[in-house]
């Protein structure tokens, strides 16, 4: 569940201000904008990641920006995914140990959901392989599993299709889609990319602010 | 789990990783290596210098005379005539007085010319195969000597003159081989030991310098021809007179004897080893001095290493942040990799340091006369490992706190 109340951010002298956004549990939301609209910023200040410069969030009826450090971090790691257009791993760790560590992180090791997340992409012959050695997609499909990992109640993908083509496109926004529904999981969307326009009935545009 | 990461970081990057480990372990190498050798030559050095009081040898260096007749490393200063040191065996402060005569070997163990006392009393060694000698030309062998010769009971040699190789070897006086002493870990391992009559009939000649009294092997090469000389009984020879003392109070008066009279000189092993070791030991400082160099540089080249670790790594850690990861969570896996890069380079460094020591034992064994091992160990080298590791957490510190203070947003939004 996301509630937002007139968000703005500052980047020096200039001040973004962002739609509110009401999301209900399982709800899913994609967010459309040209580049430079803030998206990505909205992103992370819905995930804790950026403080924004005014306004009230509540992610799962909790103010995230009342938190702690220690505490909004710990709270990121449990309830919230992330995907990014560019899925960064720890390279020097193989799949499934980077797929571990992302439990390590919200104290929830737990190797029987990996297996079960890795055969339903089809990638769990690539368990032990280096992260290096996978290609684009492939390691898009494993940041999505890193996502849902933790079984979040969140997730947050930004850009996720926008190196992909439309093929390798259609499969990840279908895995995004489907698996949040699965397991009951809001999704948050933001991108440029056109071509997921039509997937999704709820949306909102930043190019209208 | 933060362990396998902060290993799996430093094996992912081998060359960097090792050159900081290499650096450590160089300069632990260095320190290990010197400390063992001092500690050794030290405690060996100690050791033998309290077992005998006073040299009485011919004037000329003290630390000479020490050197050849109680470390068998140096030549001797030249001769001394028994009658002079006559009172030495009739002194009441004197426990025991035991003389000796040098200047032959076999391929390059010293053969020592004495009596028993020279081995039970000194080396308190004994007879492990056959038993002491009784005639002249009958030799017992130390431990080492019989194994790396191959000699055994009944076997027979011929000694060269000098304490290298010579080309004058006495094939008309052949020593025979009629004990094998037990293993004592001391020079006596590496002597041969025979009578002084033995000596006294190998140099038949007794002309200024004494038969014996050979400085190289050149020099005798040179004169060994000249064997006109007779040994008159009245006028023996020795090279020197191994003294201990049965009173305290002989401390301050045997040497002032011995040193009142022209020929002799009598050098205390003790002070002259002191003395040896304080010269020595600059040296071995500046060693010291040399491999803290190589620590410096290897503390900054952990931070140099870790700090372009850190930029290659700066997506990887922000995602770490996005997961849940705690900034101290970063900040210890950090610490973590100084950790085991000073872990690896102090373990290297320490074996490194002891598998050198055992190679270079050979060559000490052979230049001291002292069983130098590589399985020597030093409580400083616990220190030295912790240090180590402390050095290699410390170099960490500053890209830890690089990382720690990493902005994941505007990180994450140059590369998405």
């Amino acid at each position: 569940m996301i509630r937002t109340n007139n968000i703005t951010v500052k980047y020096g002298e200039i001040e973004i201000k962002f739609p509110n956004i009401n999301l209900d549990y399982g709800g899913q939301l994609l967010i459309i904008g040209k580049s430079g609209s803030g998206k990505t910023s909205l992103l992370n200040v819905l995930g804790g990641l950026l403080s924004a410069e005014s306004g009230n969030i509540l992610v799962n009826d909790i103010d995230l920006f009342s938190l702690s450090n220690k505490k909004r971090d710990k709270f990121r790691g449990q309830q919230i995914g992330f995907v990014f257009q560019t899925p960064h791993f720890i390279k020097s760790l193989s799949v499934n140990d980077n797929l571990k560590f992302s439990q390590y992180m919200s104290s929830k090791i737990n190797q029987s959901k990996i297996d079960m997340l890795l055969k339903k992409v089809d990638l769990n012959h690539l368990k032990n392989a280096s992260i290096q050695n996978l290609s684009e997609g492939e390691k898009q499909r494993i940041s999505i599993i890193r996502a849902l990992v933790n079984q979040p109640s969140i997730i947050f993908a930004d850009e996720p299709t926008s190196a992909l083509d439309d093929n390798s496109c259609n499969n990840v926004v279908d895995l995004l889609t489907n698996l949040s529904r699965e397991n009951n999981t809001t999704l948050v969307i933001v991108t440029h990319d056109n071509r997921i326009k039509d997937k999704f009935p709820n949306q909102i545009n930043l190019n209208d602010f | 789990m933060i362990f396998k990461l902060a290993w799996r970081n430093i094996i992912t990057r081998p060359l960097s990783s090792g050159l900081s480990a290499v650096l450590l372990s160089s300069s632990i190498m260095v320190i290990v290596l010197s400390m063992l050798t001092m500690k050794q030559m030290k405690s060996k050095f100690n050791e033998n210098a309290n077992k005998i009081d006073l040299v009485v040898g011919a004037k000329g260096s003290r630390l000479q005379s020490v050197l050849c007749n109680v470390f068998h490393i140096d030549y001797p200063n030249g001769n001394i005539k028994l009658k002079e040191v006559d009172f030495l065996f009739k002194h009441p402060f004197v426990k025991s007085a035991i003389p000796i005569s040098l200047g032959d070997s076999y391929k390059k163990h010293r053969i020592i010319g004495t009596n028993p006392n020279f081995i039970t009393q000194i080396y308190n060694g004994s007879i492990s195969k056959g038993n002491f000698f009784n005639k002249p030309l009958e030799v017992v062998i130390g431990a080492n000597v019989a194994a790396k010769l191959k000699l055994d009971i009944g076997d027979s040699f011929s000694g060269s003159h000098g304490i290298e190789e010579s080309t004058h070897d006495h094939e008309d006086f052949p020593y025979r081989v009629v004990g094998i002493l037990s293993p004592t870990g001391e020079i006596i391992d590496q002597l041969i030991v025979t009578s002084l009559e033995s000596v006294w009939q190998v140099h038949p000649h007794n002309d200024k310098k004494g038969s014996f009294d050979l400085k190289t092997a050149e020099e005798h090469d040179h004169h060994s021809h000249d064997h006109k000389s007779e040994v008159y009984e009245n006028n023996k020879e020795v090279t020197a007179v191994l003294v201990n003392y049965n009173s305290p109070r002989a401390k301050f008066s045997i040497p002032g004897i011995v040193n009142q009279k022209n020929a002799l000189i009598g050098a205390e092993p003790a002070i002259e080893i002191k003395q040896l070791l304080d010269l020595i030991e600059p040296a071995v400082n500046v060693i010291y001095v040399l491999s803290l160099f190589i620590f410096g540089l290897s503390l900054f080249s952990i931070v140099v290493t870790l700090l372009n670790s850190m930029k290659d790594r700066k997506y990887e850690i922000s995602m770490m942040r996005v997961g849940g990861a705690s900034v101290r969570l970063i900040f210890i896996s950090i610490i973590l990799e100084g950790f085991f890069i000073g872990l690896l380079g102090s373990i290297s460094g320490l074996i490194l340091g002891h598998s050198i020591m055992g190679i270079m034992a050979r060559f000490l064994n052979l230049k001291y006369n002292y069983q130098f091992s590589g399985l020597v160990f030093d409580s400083l080298e616990l220190v030295l490992l912790i240090v180590t590791i402390l050095i290699g957490m410390t170099a960490a510190i500053f890209p830890a706190l690089a990382a720690y203070r990493l902005d994941i947003s505007k990180t994450l939004k140059n590369k998405t």
